[in-house]
């Protein structure tokens, strides 16, 4: 898949996505729902700014000190006989990931759900091996594979974009004879995928956090799958982003309960797992474990202003408050990182030219940035990356700049600005609503009306009128130059007397 | 294509890289290491005694859909019994562990140990995995209780591998009240110890929080996915 989903303009992205009326509804249900789940948990544990300082501290501390967390880990997981490959691109990380699996003479394996797998693209690389079976075991991973390998829609629920119907009829395509329950359904699932996990010999996982003190690795899962691929297969391979590293167990610690809290509003996920190469004694485990290290753009962030996005844990608590989200879901960012972690994420992995879009798809409430449990300033870097855009390498060539020039002649000489003021409200009200704006809502949103008139004019506004009216400005006796010139200052009171 | 190298070469050009974009230094962590700005993970739910944490920890493991039992050593095996009976177990996996004694379920063990099914040391992987996947319920040990999330802990060892806590659709954990703690962070302080220390020697660390679940279809919960359908935690009073 890679880190684009879709090759579709923003705008079309946006249009299909304002269409799907059921993927709207699905979204705003998690979102609330969600909310409650994970603003309690946040609450039980008590102190939670205090928790986001100490998450904020953990990240940013190893970010700071990548090389050698990266260092001592590599260190580590090879004395205990593992192997280390650091991959500088998606393309290196996939190819070196098929090297393994055609040295290992691999014919099934199985996959636990991993951002990073997609965004290296990595099941098209390994599909292309003559007579190997690649199964995704997660089950919402598992629906989107054969659904004809549909894009996910969220970074912790890939199948909120599809319901129990459609998910239903994939099913009997498998030979499933069920009815739509979700309960049924994934039991059909756990039988179709057990038989897969027996035969498999290959096992590839992601990575919550790299313990660099031990080598071990840290999984947070529900379903179990991801411990099947760990416990199964003679061969694991573990793909990891570079950032995803912690000094100890007890950070990974610290931040499974921030991550389960955050994501999923749990205290705990069903399994979180600290694991590495089978040691002796032990009968099941990986006897060669595999970790591979990706770069991909991330090192393009560091020593930036955009390094705080490293800190990231994946929890998605951002898209979950998030009211771009809310109306255009996942598949309206065209990266497999949406929402406000991917808008910021996105563009710095693989530039502007694919993804200069995502940082205005953002109304800059601040909400990700309050609810990001390792304190990124999410909202400022949008601004940031758009600041980089307008003033240094000038991505805009709508008519901004123009506009702009034409405001400052306006507003710089007395006489035009004099002018606007005095003919200004006949002049708009032909754009304008007619209706007088009593409320805040009929203010705000009218009929778009500017939108509904030909081009150029809607293409002149950029989209600010699409869904409101643009409000008239005040008739000239009206506004407040005048209302000024007409009442007399009042000297104020200093020490006003109490009243009786 | 060339063949893809690791080793020293593939790795100084990856982190040397890093050190160059973000403008720092190499190998200066141990003038730096990793010290918490505040205790929190320790202070929470800090203070508790052992029968307050038990109580703690029964209502968090049955809001994660736990089975919840408390016992002695000496009423443990008639749990152990109405537990295989209520399931109708056909096939039961059983750890190779000294546990047996020290829970006082020799005889037990001795009982249902032609019948069972066990993980052994010296089986081998094709073994040991047949048996996990063929058995329907499995009872094990856990090493700790986490009180605030209901969660029980499992270091992998040679007589109860990672799969033994996976593959079957029923399984039961016997833990000690003594070992019933306050949160993650007091057990992760024991294996973190134990391992630097030599003292456990594993692969696998498994925090198990319940049964497995999903949300994925409808973010409706299942409960019972590709891990255990049910879980049931006994709390032995060992003290």
């Amino acid at each position: 898949m890679g880190l684009q989903t879709t090759e579709k303009p923003f705008l079309e992205r946006v249009e299909e996505a304002k269409k799907d009326k059921f993927m709207q509804g699905s979204v705003a249900k998690a979102q609330d729902a969600q909310l409650i789940k994970r603003e309690d948990a946040r609450a039980q544990l008590g102190h939670w700014q205090q928790w986001r300082e100490l998450g904020e501290q953990i990240r940013k501390e190893t970010v700071r000190y990548l090389p050698d967390y990266l260092e001592e880990f590599a260190d580590n997981v090879e004395k205990q006989g593992g192997h280390v490959f650091f991959a500088k691109d998606d393309k290196e990380a996939a190819a070196f990931i098929r090297q393994v699996a055609v040295e290992k003479k691999a014919k099934n394996i199985v996959k636990s759900k991993s951002m990073v797998t997609a965004e290296i693209g990595l099941n098209k690389q390994l599909l292309s091996i003559p007579g190997v079976s690649l199964m995704e075991t997660d089950l919402a991973e598992f629906i989107l594979q054969e659904d004809d390998w549909d894009e996910p829609t969220h970074i912790v629920f890939p199948t909120l974009h599809k319901n129990r119907t459609q998910i239903q009829k994939i099913f009997q395509k498998l030979g499933y004879k069920g009815d739509n329950d979700p309960s049924t359904m994934a039991k059909f699932a756990r039988k179709y995928l057990r038989n897969k996990f027996i035969h498999a010999d290959l096992g590839i996982t992601g990575c919550n956090f790299a313990i660099a003190d031990n080598g071990m690795i840290n999984l947070v899962t529900n379903e179990g799958n991801a411990d099947l691929c760990m416990a199964i297969p003679k061969t694991q391979v573990v793909v990891m982003g570079m950032e995803r590293i912690v000094p100890s167990l007890k950070e990974a610690e610290t931040l499974d309960n921030m991550l389960s809290r955050s994501a999923v509003g749990q205290k705990l996920t069903s399994y979180c797992t600290f694991c590495g190469k089978k040691q002796d004694g032990e009968s099941d485990g990986p006897d060669d474990f595999y970790v591979v290290i990706v770069d991909n753009g991330r090192s393009k962030a560091l020593g930036t202003v955009f390094e705080p996005v490293l800190q990231c844990i994946r929890c998605g608590a951002c898209l979950n408050v998030c009211p771009i989200y809310r109306h255009i879901g996942g598949h309206g960012y065209g990266s497999i990182y949406p929402g406000p972690i991917g808008a910021v994420l996105s563009p710095i992995l693989d530039g502007y030219e694919k993804f200069g879009d995502l940082p205005f798809a953002s109304s800059l409430c601040a909400a990700c940035t309050e609810t990001c449990p390792v304190k990124i300033p999410l909202h400022h870097l949008l601004i940031e990356h758009r600041r980089i855009m307008m003033d240094k390498i000038h991505t805009d060539h709508t008519f901004t700049n123009q506009i702009m020039k034409i405001i400052g002649v306006g507003t710089g000489s007395p006489f035009l600005f004099k002018s606007v003021l005095r003919f200004g409200h006949v002049g708009l009200n032909v754009l304008t609503t007619k209706k007088p704006a009593n409320t805040v809502s009929g203010f705000l949103y009218q009929q778009g009306r500017v939108g509904k008139v030909n081009p150029p004019l809607p293409k002149l506004m950029l989209g600010w009128t699409d869904l409101r009216d643009l409000p008239n400005v005040s008739k000239k006796h009206q506004n407040f130059r005048s209302w000024f010139g007409k009442h007399t200052p009042v000297k104020a009171v200093a020490h006003p007397q109490p009243l009786k | 294509m060339e063949k893809l190298q690791m080793g020293k070469a593939n790795r100084e050009a990856f982190l040397n890289h890093l050190a160059q974009k973000s403008g720092r230094p190499r190998h200066q962590l141990k003038d730096h290491p990793f010290k918490p700005i505040n205790d929190l993970p320790h202070t929470t739910l800090a203070g508790h005694s052992q029968d307050e944490l038990l109580d703690i920890a029964e209502k968090n493991s049955t809001a994660v859909h736990v089975d919840f039992r408390t016992t002695t050593k000496d009423g443990l095996a008639d749990v152990l019994n109405q537990y295989l009976d209520a399931k109708h177990t056909q096939n039961l996996l059983l750890p190779t562990t000294d546990q047996w004694q020290h829970f006082a379920l020799a005889n037990w063990f001795n009982d249902h140990q032609s019948s069972a099914m066990l993980w052994q040391p010296d089986a081998t992987r094709a073994e040991n995995l047949d048996r996990a996947e063929k058995a329907d319920v499995a009872i094990g040990f856990a090493d700790y209780l986490l009180a605030e999330s209901g969660t029980i802990t499992v270091a992998t060892r040679p007589g109860q591998g990672r799969a033994f806590n996976f593959l079957p659709q029923h399984y039961l954990s016997i833990i000690p009240k003594s070992r019933i703690v306050a949160r993650s962070t007091q057990a992760m302080d024991h294996y973190d110890a134990d391992i630097k220390a030599g003292r456990l020697k594993t692969s696998n660390i498994n925090f198990i929080t319940g049964p497995s679940n999903s949300g994925d279809i409808e973010m409706v919960l299942v409960v019972g996915v590709h891990g255990p359908l049910d879980m049931t935690y006994v709390v032995v009073n060992d003290l």
